[in-house]
């Protein structure tokens, strides 16, 4: 249990770093070792069931090296700059970070179930879910609402796994397929809006109003 | 077989980019899977089963989509028809299998399969409209119902890890913590409310209506919006089993009279048509979540399947107004009634019909509905003044786009005989409402 409790704080620095850095290369480098750790986590969990080890697996292929692998991929072609573009500076980001994460952790409490097999995770889990939201809203480029997103998910994937020993395998396999899905759909509109607009910042989309 | 019937939508790639072809096949595919599903009723494969509700929006939304498959053959030209019956047939797949799920993760994969394969409908051919519309739609679609899908974890978690399939669901809910649930239903209401358009989640929605192609609008409002209007039935019908309906009706009944005064001022004032439209639907569906939380599961879904014809209707119509006039704005428009009877007639008609005027159906609904929250008055007086504020809304362009001042237009390369089809069954169930089809439907979702 000690390894899988140091993993799982690894796992909300990763959440934490990415919402500091300044290079969209770092903050993908840093979501696929989340991944990485998600994946060791459900393996330290499983115990010998055949469920956590391959759910693991299909996290650290589709989403430690797949999605990142993609998102690289997108970085290059696009030509666009590799700095995230936000709203808030990084100083009053990472304070609105760190107050989510003691939100987190003082609401984690009511999200706890009885039977939770790793209570622990929960108030990380939602600490993932925040962050998420928070690059989300306050991030211009379209890829890096996309690696928002990306986060947020890794924060439900987590809850399941600490709330009831992950989501029986057929549906996590969908669930994944279906976020593998729409970030592919989002990177090829990411390049559409590029080609469009000549840039990748929806501050600047707003023709729609009312 | 239910898996046949499951897959029976993506057949249509094998018409590649031909459009006759495609046209016959989304034409013919939903047609026979309306045909082939009432003979599956009650079998189970799999995480799949289909019941009587699920069988009743199944048909509901293979024939609308028959219909605008049709009705697209005169709109799309030969190079652009792919797009559209490509990724119709991806999203009718996807409402197959969240029709035909009897599982609470299965219906998730499906509602959010829904979303990816809509959002390609409002993309369609692109455009820096389209484009904001899409990403406005695929983000917020998606966030939202990443919430949805820590409320079915905790449901899950509640269950001991036990099950997810409904009926078992159902039997097990009974001994579950019953503040956990609650948590629960919140974050499926606000994941699922997403997608179904409630206030304040619905900035997704009249974007991506008003962006997309018409009778790619026209599924969005009469067939997507079910699909996760069908999630949160299948939740409260849990709730219900779970005995805690009181808690549940009183979110959703909060939700659904915000929603329909949210639409009623967004409605008023509103200059493009499209959109008018777009609020119409948020206004609707905001009426059927508060059927729903009035205890009345039966008008709830009659209030979808009113909304849904008059709503197609609706939008297959102003699909061939803009593409007649190439106007967006009300204003832009006029004297359809007298210079286009075959498009004006049934396009006003479906105005007068979404602003529940008698003899349709919406009226009749919302007479029921008003009916039964006379026993609380307040909430019955809001109900009407919202009602009140989205017909004054559709009042001012339906006169002015029926028989104000504007030029005369020709029809031309459109079939609008889907329309006065839509509009015969809209005024036959204003006539002569089935309620008792529809109470037995109740039945099955509150005890099966």
């Amino acid at each position: 249990m000690e390894v899988v409790n140091t993993l799982v704080l690894a796992v909300l620095a990763t959440g934490f770093l990415m919402v500091s850095r300044r290079s969209l290369d770092a903050v993908i480098r840093l979501y696929a070792l989340q991944n990485v750790l998600l994946a060791l986590v459900s393996f330290g969990l499983a115990k010998g069931e055949l469920h956590f080890v391959l759910a693991g697996l299909a996290l650290f292929v589709l989403k430690g090296v797949a999605i990142p692998w993609y998102l690289f991929w997108l970085l290059d072609r696009l030509e666009v700059s590799h700095e995230v573009e936000g709203y808030l500076s990084v100083s009053f980001s990472l304070l609105l970070a760190g107050l989510l994460i003691a939100l987190a952790f003082r609401v984690g409490a009511v999200f706890v179930l009885p039977e939770a097999p790793l209570p622990q995770g929960v108030p990380v889990a939602l600490s993932l879910v925040l962050l998420g939201m928070l690059s989300m809203v306050s991030r211009k480029k379209a890829i890096s609402q996309v690696l928002g997103f990306l986060a947020l998910e890794n924060g439900v994937f987590l809850l399941a796994l600490s709330e009831s020993h992950g989501l029986p395998l057929f549906v996590e396999l969908g669930v994944a397929l279906d976020a593998f899905a729409a970030v592919f759909l989002a990177g090829v509109l990411i390049f559409r809006i590029k080609g469009e607009m000549g840039h990748v910042d929806t501050a600047r989309m707003r023709a729609l109003r009312g | 077989m239910l898996y046949g019937l499951l897959l029976l939508p993506l057949l249509v790639f094998l018409g590649r980019r031909d459009k006759g072809a495609l046209v016959r096949l989304s034409v013919l595919l939903p047609i026979l899977s309306a045909l082939l599903a009432p003979l599956l009723l009650g079998q189970m494969a799999g995480p799949f089963r289909l019941d009587g509700v699920g069988l009743f929006y199944l048909m509901l939304t293979d024939l609308l989509f028959a219909l605008i498959a049709l009705f697209a053959r005169g709109y799309f030209s030969e190079e652009e028809a792919w797009r559209f019956y490509w990724a119709g047939g991806l999203f009718l797949g996807a409402a197959h299998g969240a029709y035909l799920a009897h599982n609470l993760g299965v219906l998730w994969i499906f509602v959010e399969g829904s979303t990816l394969a809509s959002a390609l409908l409002v993309y369609h051919k692109g455009g820096a409209r389209a484009l904001e519309a899409t990403w406005k739609y695929l983000m917020l679609g998606s966030v939202g119902i990443a919430l949805g899908l820590i409320g079915v974890i905790l449901v899950y978690a509640l269950l001991s890890g036990a099950t997810l399939d409904w009926r078992e669901a159902r039997a097990l809910v009974g001994s579950a913590n019953p503040e956990g649930l609650k948590l629960a239903f919140a974050l499926l209401l606000v994941g699922f409310g997403t997608k179904v358009g409630l206030f304040p989640l619905q900035a997704w929605l009249p974007d991506a209506h008003a962006e997309a192609p018409g009778p790619a609008s026209a599924l969005l409002s009469g067939t997507l919006l079910n699909v996760a209007f069908y999630a949160l039935l299948r939740y409260t019908a849990l709730m219900q089993a779970a005995g805690l309906f009181p808690f549940a009706s009183g979110l959703l009944l909060a939700f659904g009279l915000l929603s329909l005064l949210a639409a009623g001022f967004f409605l008023y004032g509103q200059k493009e048509y499209k959109r008018l439209l777009a609020y119409s639907s948020m206004e609707h569906m905001g009426l059927a979540v508060f059927a729903l939380g009035l205890g009345l599961p039966w008008l709830a879904l009659f209030h979808t399947l009113a909304h849904s014809l008059a709503k197609t209707l609706a939008f297959l119509g102003a699909s061939g107004i803009l593409a007649l006039s190439h106007a967006k704005e009300v204003g832009r428009v006029g004297g359809l009634f007298r210079s286009l009877p075959a498009l004006g007639v049934p396009f006003v008609l479906a105005l007068a019909a979404l602003g529940g005027l008698p003899p349709f159906p919406l009226f009749f609904a919302e007479f029921k509905a008003v009916e039964a929250a006379m026993r609380y008055p307040l909430l019955a007086a809001w109900y009407l003044v919202g009602l009140g504020l989205a017909f004054a809304g559709l009042l001012g362009p339906m006169t002015q786009m029926g028989f104000g001042p504007g030029r005369p237009w020709k029809a031309q390369g459109l079939d609008l005989w889907a329309l006065w089809l839509l509009l015969a069954v809209l005024f036959l169930l204003g006539v002569r409402p089935p309620v008792e089809v529809f109470q037995a439907l109740e039945v099955v979702l509150w005890t099966r």
